[in-house]
């Protein structure tokens, strides 16, 4: 099938295009510079045309979602809507914990198609699967949590690098995984015994091992590796006041790794939701933003991005592989604690979580992670998400995205409807960045893809793939920064006039019009095999004595990933 | 005033749903259109006429002027009075599970029995009913930890399990007896309950009042004897005989007030 | 009495996922000779017979009753057809069973379930949903089994008696087994059984502790009470001297790795989920001082996949409403032995499950009044009820497929051997009834 989108105003950073009215041609699944005379012609004469939504940090598949949408009715009861009467796309249900069909619908009306889920552990990978073969319509790269991993900790004590190297090669083929997902490293493992580390250099109390020794090792192993994306960090000390220390000595603890030289990314590590993490004072009382220092550390320094994290205000649910962190979030609210323990590799909490406005904390926060879209000034380092659904549900990036492209409407809600902490212990009142569409793209396109290493999407030069989304904007008319636009600027981001993907339209006014199996895409590393399975005959005596499952029946079979893009990865060797 | 009269013409096993038979939704319509108004049975949409005979009474501009009766065997009738805001509902039967549930004003009566569910997260309003409730009454639904917060029920006889599970505010009046888990996490609001009250009521309670004229099983452990009072004033309201004020629930550090007549 | 072991066999099939508790052993050999499993290797007694299986009572063909009330043997085409036919134009399905099938059928019986505005329910109804509204008011604090067996130094069983029901549990997971922080296995760990009864369990147990039927709630509040510090002023609670009581809260508090398992002795007693309730708030509680969590004792291989399923696919667990066309979940009123109690079900399938069995007797009475369809490998009281027979598969022995274990790990199932001619998996039959549906619906929009 060939199509030109007829001049609409398109916004692709990479390509340096800035709001040019022009066509794009699409034939089959890619972009191209020229059609056939066949080509359906789709007018989208002076709307805002942009490539296809990339989010790199979300929270949708695994079990996780499971326990959170098994013990919280009451939040898929607020998101109950019956089915379309087109017959295409069936009911909704749930709010910060949709349904997986729902979780694909509404990506795809927002204009996403590409959707990492950043946090799977291994021994549960074919659930992660499972469900995202019930998410319609996105390409769905997982991040395998090894953060906490006893193997990995037991190579890293024993500095046994190499064979480090190789378990990563090999358990990313086993959990069809993307990438490497490092959580509250050596924090997690410690929860096995109810505790959790403080900081960077704590060690764990039984391995001995401390968080900057695992983030350096997995670090070096993912430069060696090559793979296409960096180390996925979410730090120590999520959540407690005074953590901007430690997460500013996790940014700098890697500075001095090489980057392979075969990667397109620039970062060799990418630290995730920073908004959490970005926290002075010693308790709740006295605390107030460190993200200044945050900020200029990132602006200074090229080997690190980061995504927000951003808090809207809703009730959502946080869940997250820190688990003592969740732990402690129960103790303060008092709401339905959920924990789960994942032998040899992880744990998990969640909690639900009411961001008010009128909550000091909450508003703290919510400025905390404005502060970092206003100050890091290269959008590239930079990378739109609410840690979905911790900070609130991905639906919200639209309302984030009118928050960041009016001041009018920003300064109104400091002045009018926010506590005063953001005004009095934040930076956020010295700001006066406007976003510009271009911008957006960055953030929400460009360089999420590029952080991944997807060189195929985000942008849409010729040879991309077919994914643009197309929005009933009239980028020369609708004044985005008006406050009074806002609403209208939220609901046409929610609502896309064309999402495509692989060149197929998915949604049309608003509506979804056609569902596709989603795409597993995973990294694959060649070169290794020999030594993996060496390695896999050696630990395969204790991995039978650890885990209460059979190796033999641990790994993801290949019919949970159809269909899928395999990443093939060429291990260099040692440079 | 309008009346809008449904007179039941048919039994179903399966359940009528009635979320569309509400005051503010029927009060401007036709007869005509009352009679095609859709409820539910089972996976299948029908006009009202089909299990009802409609017929209107005087006029009204607002739906805080129009009233609903409805006459025949309404124990197959579900949701009535459900997320109703204002008006008055009149139920000259037993109902089904939901009734007034979620509602936020108006008011609904119930001359008869109410299966479970009714009131549960009600906000405002008053739901009388002269029968029996069975169980969850002015209950949370699943999961919710913010139950009925408000309005009143009234019930003329008796309750079942887990009556005002979770209630945050708001008004029960039981004059029968109770089953067990009475204002089990509870955390605001006021129960009476006139009869008799089995085991384990206010387990979890933190907050909130329950006055118990009638006998009581042994109490959980995490209450404690604060002291006795003859003829206490309750909420404002001044009740007859010595009552015995106990605090709890321990468990939760709980400030729960259950004054208990001897 | 001691068994000859097997040695006549000309195949050995390796690491078979067990398809008849929540423990779903994953390390069961088959032993085949000619094609047929001739022996089990690892697996328990009910396990090994449930795989190895006698054909004499397995369902082969599709059967329709006739006239006379007799079943008769019929095509797959006239019983697929008929079952289609009656699911279609009744107005109040109800859609039953599920537990031991696989989650790729299950999905296939959601995806008809929300196409005839059918209700989907499975053994939860009668088994631990109690245990899941209690989940859903206070938490989850759960683990998987290796977490028990590389750190537990004190195991607790509430209300259930695993060495009769899940025979391998505490063999292979939670007791004796070696962990990686308990080298000794067994001699590592504290073990104590909380039953009013004396049970197999209790007798493997350091300690049983007896207690009164149906005062559950009250025997977990006072332990609560204890581990706050409080005093209690009697001198036994539920049955249990309050010296006793105070000693387990010591057990509990200074335990390194704790773990609590229960079963429907707790969430099917007096009080039912408000039991579990305070089970789990004794848990979080106990994490202020050590490190606690708990699971239920799931039953068949796969109730606990169908949760999961239907979570995924509709956000509710179970007992899934779809008249309304979109999902709705409200215990006593959507779940099935409630429905059928009501007399409202016009339409009844069941799927991988025996009614006539599980059931009591006043809602069975309503099943002779409705059309009643079996989808199961063996003949069984509910086929005596069924008008229409549909002869399935046996799930991880003549058909693959994915189930989930009690503490929700995946595994997948394998085929090891040949199914009966004539009978079809659970996802073939719900296929095929999906796309008659469908074609009933085209017509009738047509």
């Amino acid at each position: 099938m060939e199509y030109i989108l007829k001049n609409g105003v398109v916004f692709d950073p990479k390509n340096d295009i800035d709001g040019e009215q022009m066509d794009i041609f699409i034939k089959d699944n890619v972009i191209v510079d020229k059609v056939s005379s066949k080509a359906k012609k789709l007018d989208v004469s002076g709307k805002l045309v942009m490539p296809g939504g990339v989010d790199l940090h979300s929270h949708i598949a695994g079990p996780k979602l499971s326990i959170g949408r098994l013990y919280r009715p009451e939040d898929i009861r607020k998101g109950i809507k019956p089915a379309s009467k087109n017959d295409i796309s069936g009911f909704e249900a749930g709010f910060s914990l949709p349904t997986c069909p729902t979780i694909g619908y509404r990506y795809t009306k927002m204009g996403y198609t590409t959707v990492t889920e950043a946090a799977v552990p291994p021994l549960e990978a074919k659930h992660a699967h499972e469900e995202i073969n019930s998410i319609p319509n996105l390409d769905i790269p997982t991040l395998t949590l090894f953060g906490n991993n006893w193997f990995m900790l037991k190579y890293v004590k024993e500095k046994r690098f190499d064979d480090l190297k190789v378990f990563i090669s090999k358990w990313l083929k086993l959990a069809k995984g993307y990438g490497i997902k490092i959580v509250n490293p050596c924090g997690s493992e410690a929860w096995g015994w109810g505790k959790n580390v403080d900081g960077l250099d704590d060690p764990e109390p039984h391995w001995g091992v401390t968080g900057r020794e695992v983030i350096q090792a997995l670090t070096e192993v993912n430069e060696k590796l090559g793979l296409p994306h960096s180390v996925h960090v979410h730090t120590n000390d999520l959540g407690h006041p005074g953590n901007y220390a430690t997460t500013l000595e996790t940014f700098d603890c890697v500075k001095h790794i090489k980057k392979n030289e075969n990667v397109d990314r620039n970062q060799i590590m990418h630290c995730t939701h920073v908004q959490f993490h970005a926290y002075k004072g010693t308790s709740w009382r006295d605390v107030s933003s460190g993200a200044s220092e945050l900020i200029d550390y990132i602006n200074k320094n090229d080997h690190l991005t980061c995504d927000v994290g951003q808090i809207t205000f809703d009730e959502t649910t946080t869940m997250t592989a820190d688990a003592p962190m969740e732990y402690d979030l129960f103790r303060l609210t008092g709401l339905k604690w959920a924990n789960k323990d994942i032998e040899v590799e992880t744990a998990s909490g969640l909690i639900p979580s009411i961001y008010s406005s009128h909550a000091p904390v909450s508003v703290l926060q919510w400025a905390v992670g404005l502060e970092f879209f206003m100050g890091v000034k290269d959008p590239w380092k930079i990378v739109l998400t609410t840690d979905s659904p911790n900070g609130g549900p991905f639906i919200r990036y639209p309302r984030i995205i009118s928050w960041l492209m009016s001041q009018e409407k920003l300064q109104d809600m400091l002045d009018n409807e926010v506590h005063n902490w953001a005004t009095n212990r934040t930076d956020l009142g010295t700001y006066d960045r406007e976003y510009s569409w271009n911008e957006i793209a960055t953030i929400t396109r460009a360089g999420p893809a590029k952080i991944l290493g997807l060189t195929d999407r985000g942008h849409l030069g010729v040879g991309a793939k077919a994914d643009v989304s197309v929005y009933d904007i009239d980028v020369d008319k609708f004044d985005c920064t008006l406050k009074s636009n806002s609403e209208t600027l939220e609901n046409k981001l929610l609502n896309s006039k064309y999402t495509i993907k692989d060149g197929e339209i998915l949604v049309k006014d608003g509506n979804i019009v056609k569902l596709v199996n989603s795409n597993h895409i995973w990294c694959n590393v060649l070169g290794l095999e020999n030594e993996e399975k060496v390695l896999i005959d050696r630990i395969k005596p204790e991995f039978n004595k650890y885990y209460t499952i059979k190796y033999e029946n641990y790994g993801v079979n290949d019919h949970y990933i159809q269909p899928d893009t395999r990443m093939d990865v060429n291990y260099g060797g040692e440079l | 005033m309008k009346v809008i009269n449904l007179v039941m013409t048919k039994k179903s096993s399966i359940s009528l749903e009635f979320d569309n038979i509400l005051p503010e939704l029927l009060f401007d319509k036709s007869l005509r259109q009352i009679n095609e108004t859709i409820i539910y049975r089972g996976n299948k949409e029908e006009p009202l006429s089909h299990y009802f005979d409609v017929s209107i009474e005087g006029e009204c501009d607002d739906a805080k002027e129009c009233a609903i009766v409805i006459d025949g065997d309404l124990s197959r009738v579900k949701r009535i009075g459900f997320a109703m805001t204002c008006g008055k509902i009149i139920a000259n039967s037993d109902v089904d599970f939901h009734v007034g549930a979620c509602m936020s004003g108006g008011h609904i009566i119930v001359n008869g029995d109410a299966e479970s569910y009714a009131g549960r997260e009600m906000t405002g309003g008053l739901l009388e009913i002269k029968g029996s409730v069975k169980e969850f009454c002015g209950s949370s639904y699943a999961g919710e930890w913010r139950g009925m917060s408000g309005g009143q029920i009234i019930v003329h006889k008796n309750a079942g399990k887990q009556l005002a599970e979770y209630m945050i505010g708001g008004n029960i009046h039981i004059k029968g007896d109770c089953d067990i888990l009475a204002g089990v996490h509870m955390s605001g609001g006021k129960i009476q309950i006139d009869g008799n009250v089995n085991q384990w009521f206010g387990g979890q309670m933190k907050k909130g009042t329950i006055i118990i004229n009638g006998n009581v099983e042994k109490m959980l452990p995490g209450f404690v004897l604060e002291e006795s009072i003859y003829h206490p004033l309750i909420n404002g309201k001044q009740f007859i005989g010595k009552y015995g004020l106990y605090s709890g629930d321990k468990t939760v550090k709980g400030k729960g007030r259950i004054w208990i007549k001897k | 009495m001691i068994e000859k072991p097997i040695t006549d066999y000309d195949e050995e099939v390796r690491n078979c996922s067990c398809s008849y508790c929540g423990n779903n052993c994953d390390d069961i050999t088959y032993l085949l000779k000619d094609k047929k499993i001739v022996g089990v290797r690892h697996a328990c007694r009910i396990g090994a017979s449930k795989i190895i299986n006698d054909q004499d009572q397995r369902l082969l063909n599709p059967l329709v009753r006739n006239d006379e009330g007799i079943l008769e043997e019929t095509t797959w085409d006239v019983a697929l057809d008929k079952t289609a036919r009656l699911l279609y134009e009744s107005d109040r399905p109800v859609l039953y069973g599920w537990g031991e099938t696989s989650v790729e059928a299950i999905k296939k019986g959601i995806k008809i379930a929300e196409k005839t505005g059918a209700v989907m329910d499975n053994q939860s109804t009668i088994c631990h949903g109690s245990s899941i509204q209690a989940f859903q008011n206070v938490g989850h604090p759960v683990m998987t089994l290796g977490e028990v067996k590389n750190r537990a130094d004190v195991v607790v069983y509430v209300g259930t008696n695993p060495m009769d029901d899940h025979p391998r549990h505490l063999s292979r997971y939670t007791t004796f087994p070696e962990g990686f922080f308990r080298k000794n296995g067994r001699k590592d760990r504290t073990v104590i059984t909380l039953d009013p009864k004396y049970t197999n369990t209790a007798k493997v147990s350091d300690e049983w502790i007896q207690f009164n039927m149906n005062e559950d709630y009250l025997l977990f509040d006072a332990l609560r009470m204890l581990l706050k510090g409080e005093s209690l002023d009697e001198e036994e609670i539920a049955g249990v001297p309050t010296s006793q009581l105070e000693n387990l809260i010591q057990i509990m508090k200074n335990a390194e790795y704790g773990a609590l398992f229960f079963g429907l002795g707790v969430s099917q007693t007096l009080g039912k989920q408000k039991n579990v309730d305070m089970l789990i708030q004794l848990v979080e509680d106990l994490n202020r001082y050590s490190k606690w969590s708990m699971l239920p004792m799931r039953g068949f291989f796969n109730v606990s996949g169908f949760n999961i399923a239907l979570t995924s696919e509709t956000g509710y667990p179970y007992g899934v409403d779809f008249s309304r066309g979109y999902p709705r979940f409200m215990v006593g009123e959507t779940t099935t032995i409630d429905l059928l109690n009501r007399r409202e079900p016009d339409f009844f399938m069941a799927i991988s499950a025996d009614p006539g069995v599980q059931f009591p007797g006043y809602t069975i009475k309503h099943l002779i009044n409705i059309p009643t369809i079996q989808i199961d490998t063996h003949w069984g009281p509910y086929t005596e009820l069924a008008d229409i027979v549909l002869p399935s598969t046996r799930v991880g022995v003549e058909t693959e497929g994915t189930a989930y274990r009690m503490d929700s790990i995946p595994l997948f199932m394998k085929k090891v051997i040949d199914k009966p001619e004539n009978c079809h998996s659970d996802e073939w039959i719900l296929t095929q009834l999906y796309e008659r549906i469908e074609i009933l619906k085209q017509e009738e929009d047509n």
